[in-house]
């Protein structure tokens, strides 16, 4: 059996990423050898290494070139004006030499210049790529490229509402703008609320009131948008930048009770798996 | 020499894995080393090891594994030299213990190491005659029961040196149990250089990571930090590691609304990839065993903010130099130095220097070289005075019978079961 080939990687506050692979030495690479970075179709860990390299063009697999950096040390580079669609990205190493890919492990990342990451707001499009490790042990990234760019900070689950605090990349509130609740479920008005502007700072007050008299039964999730102007496209409110994969478990927020006639509802704010901001309306039974 | 660690589960992940696999790997550099797993659940290892320390197992609980080790009746009886006081009892069985006990009568080693109690005794009590008897001890005297310490008391008399993470450790098990001729000797656990640059100080986050159980005290922790956030709202808490004691804690920050500051981040990979983030590392616990995580960060470049408590990790970090000590249990006194650091970064940038430094002391190489010279002086002795050993072994024997008899009878009155 082969050994495994792991990957360290290196994050740059740009958003660029450093793969150093710790090879047997003595491991012989060719022109052609790549870092192999593959979209991911359906769900993590099915990925295989099939596929070959005539498809290089197509826009779910990224070469990298993988080029001797020591001994026993293979690098690649994916700069931050390399985009990568957003979603989850399977790593592999082709060697160059006529087999096929292999899964690349993670190694040690050195992610702290992702931590508190803070672009200038007027970027315009924004990538963010965390790498991570799979379910089965493999490595990935989680890739985002958005512009413009609602970011969530700190979130207050208050007594009339819930108050998001968050900074605007790649577009400038102007008259007209507003923030948006919209429900997932059919056949419910969004809510809208005002926003408050300061800078690139946003902030505004969900309040309780209108989301639990839309509620009719379970658990009904609501999508939170930023609308910066009367005539710009809405922009979905996430939390990107940091080197947190998933925000759901780390960035937990208590539910509010809140009396409605049907009995008492619970809301809260909370991170949907791609990282985008909602809130969560909970009936009496719909709990848990 | 030849040295053989006796390790629980190998394959899983942990403290006690972690530095066993350090300090074999750098033990191995001049000497033959194995480590022999008495399960194995997986096909590889889940943590790195050197390919130069040797690594089998005794008993095969793989799912697909081909022996019928799972389905053996002698795996569904329990275990009867494997303590049942041990936290990890449950795991034990009667085809353990047998395979243990061939294992030991069998070793070729010049010193074999029990890395958990339960395994010590198993050492104490059936290696065959020649090789060193060495316990290292994981978790300190404080944490174990009553039962446990009892069938200790009458195992590890027979034992050539017992090695403790801490000073205050070592005279536990003097003061608390009776070791004639047993050698006890506090040497830290390994803990390797990270595989990145250390922590620069820079950024605005206290760290902590461990298992989140009782006796880590993270709930003293987050009260402290609800101090700290309303002082320096800038700054913020990350709390590594899972256990049972996360739905406890979830709740504690939601009531104080610190969820905007304080995170719990679940169990990370290596460690050392997240103490590169933070500029202060914190220990609150009442207890800590080894205190290897504390360790990693200190090796990391992190001041610690940690408890000084007689079996706390007050033994890794000296107050004022490499970071600060605070009483047990104490959430505005924990606060209090937590400002103190955040608040002047010069002296955080000093301490995190010195913390650098003198945590080098770690490094595998030099607690191998420890742990190399306690065997060497032990086997010379022994060597020296081939009557000694077995001397000591008939004392040992006494001694444990001695209590033996005593406990049991103890235990007969109160109802309890001895090994």
């Amino acid at each position: 059996m082969p050994v495994d080939l792991k990957a360290d990687c290196i994050a740059d506050s740009a958003g660029g990423l450093t793969f150093d692979l710790n090879v047997p030495q003595g491991t012989g690479t060719t022109w052609s050898a790549a870092l192999v970075l593959r979209l991911r179709a359906g769900t993590d860990d099915t990925g295989t290494a099939a596929g070959g390299t005539d498809d290089t063009a197509a826009d779910n697999e990224v070469r990298l070139p993988l080029g001797p950096n020591g001994p026993g040390r293979l690098r690649a580079v994916l700069p931050s004006t390399v985009a990568l669609a957003e979603g989850r990205w399977h790593a592999f190493a082709d060697l160059g030499d006529g087999a096929d890919p292999r899964r690349l492990l993670p190694g040690v990342n050195d992610l702290r210049a992702l931590v508190d990451r803070r672009p200038l707001a007027a970027i315009g499009r924004l990538g963010v790529r965390i790498p991570y490790a799979t379910k089965l042990g493999n490595l990935a990234l989680r890739s985002w490229l958005r512009g413009p760019h609602a970011e969530a900070g700190d979130i207050l689950v208050g007594p009339e509402g819930i108050t998001v605090t968050g900074r605007l990349y790649g577009a400038s509130p102007a008259a007209g703008a507003h923030a948006e609740a919209r429900a997932r479920r059919a056949g419910r008005d969004p809510v809208a609320v005002p926003l408050t502007v300061e800078g690139p700072t946003f902030r505004f007050t969900l309040p309780y009131g209108e989301l639990a008299a839309h509620w009719r039964h379970g658990s009904e999730p609501w999508d939170l948008w930023l609308c910066p102007a009367e005539d710009l496209p809405p922009v979905r409110i996430a939390r990107l930048l940091d080197d947190v994969p998933e925000k759901e478990q780390v960035f937990s927020y208590p539910a509010r009770p809140v009396p409605a006639p049907a009995g008492e509802l619970r809301i809260g704010p909370y991170y949907t798996l791609d990282n985008d901001l909602a809130v969560r309306v909970t009936g009496p039974v719909g709990r848990e | 020499m030849h040295i053989s660690f006796l390790l629980h589960h190998a394959y899983g992940i942990g403290e006690t894995v972690r530095a066993t696999f350090s300090l074999a790997d750098a033990l191995a550099a001049q000497h033959d080393v194995e480590i022999v797993s008495v399960l194995r659940h997986r096909d590889a290892p889940a943590l790195d090891l050197a390919p130069r320390v040797a690594l089998r197992h005794l008993v095969d609980l793989r799912e697909h594994a081909p022996a019928g080790d799972r389905m053996d009746p002698a795996h569904a009886r329990p275990a009867k030299v494997f303590p049942a006081a041990e936290p990890c009892f449950g795991q034990y069985s009667e085809l353990t213990d047998r395979r243990i006990a061939a294992h030991l009568r069998r070793t070729e080693a010049d010193v074999v190491i029990g890395t958990r109690p339960g395994l010590t005794v198993h050492i104490a009590r059936q290696t065959r005659r020649g090789p060193l008897r060495v316990g290292q001890e994981p978790h300190c005297l404080a944490a174990h029961g009553r039962g446990l310490r009892l069938a200790l008391r009458g195992a590890y008399p027979r034992l050539d040196a017992l090695v403790t993470a801490t000073e205050a450790d070592a005279h536990a098990h003097l003061r608390r149990l009776r070791l004639p001729g047993v050698r006890v000797a506090a040497v830290p656990r390994a803990v390797p250089a990270p595989r990145l640059a250390p922590a620069d100080g820079t950024g605005r986050w206290v760290v902590a990571a461990g298992r989140l159980t009782r006796a880590k005290r993270y709930d003293v922790l987050v009260r402290a930090f609800a101090a700290v956030a309303a002082e320096r709202p800038d700054w913020r808490l990350r709390i590594y590691g899972g256990g049972p004691e996360k739905p406890a804690l979830r709740a504690l920050i939601d009531e104080l609304d610190l969820y905007n500051h304080v995170f719990l981040m679940g169990p990370a990979g290596p460690l050392e990839s997240e103490w590169a983030k933070g500029a202060v590392a914190v220990d609150p616990a009442d207890r800590e065993p080894a205190g290897t995580d504390l360790a990693e960060a200190l090796r990391c470049g992190l001041p610690a903010v940690a408890t000084d408590s007689p079996y706390g990790p007050g033994e890794l970090v000296e107050d004022g130099v490499t970071g600060r000590l605070v009483p047990a249990g104490h959430p505005a006194a924990l606060a209090a130095a937590l400002l103190e650091l955040i608040g002047d970064t010069a002296g955080r940038t000093r301490m995190g220097a010195a913390a650098l430094a003198a945590s080098a002391r770690f490094d595998p190489a030099a607690v191998a070289g420890r742990h190399a010279a306690l065997f060497g002086e032990l086997l010379d002795r022994r060597r020296g005075s081939g009557l000694r050993g077995s001397l000591h072994r008939v004392r040992g024997t006494l001694i444990g019978g001695a209590y033996a008899t005593k406990d049991a009878a103890r235990a007969a009155v109160r109802g309890v079961r001895t090994v």
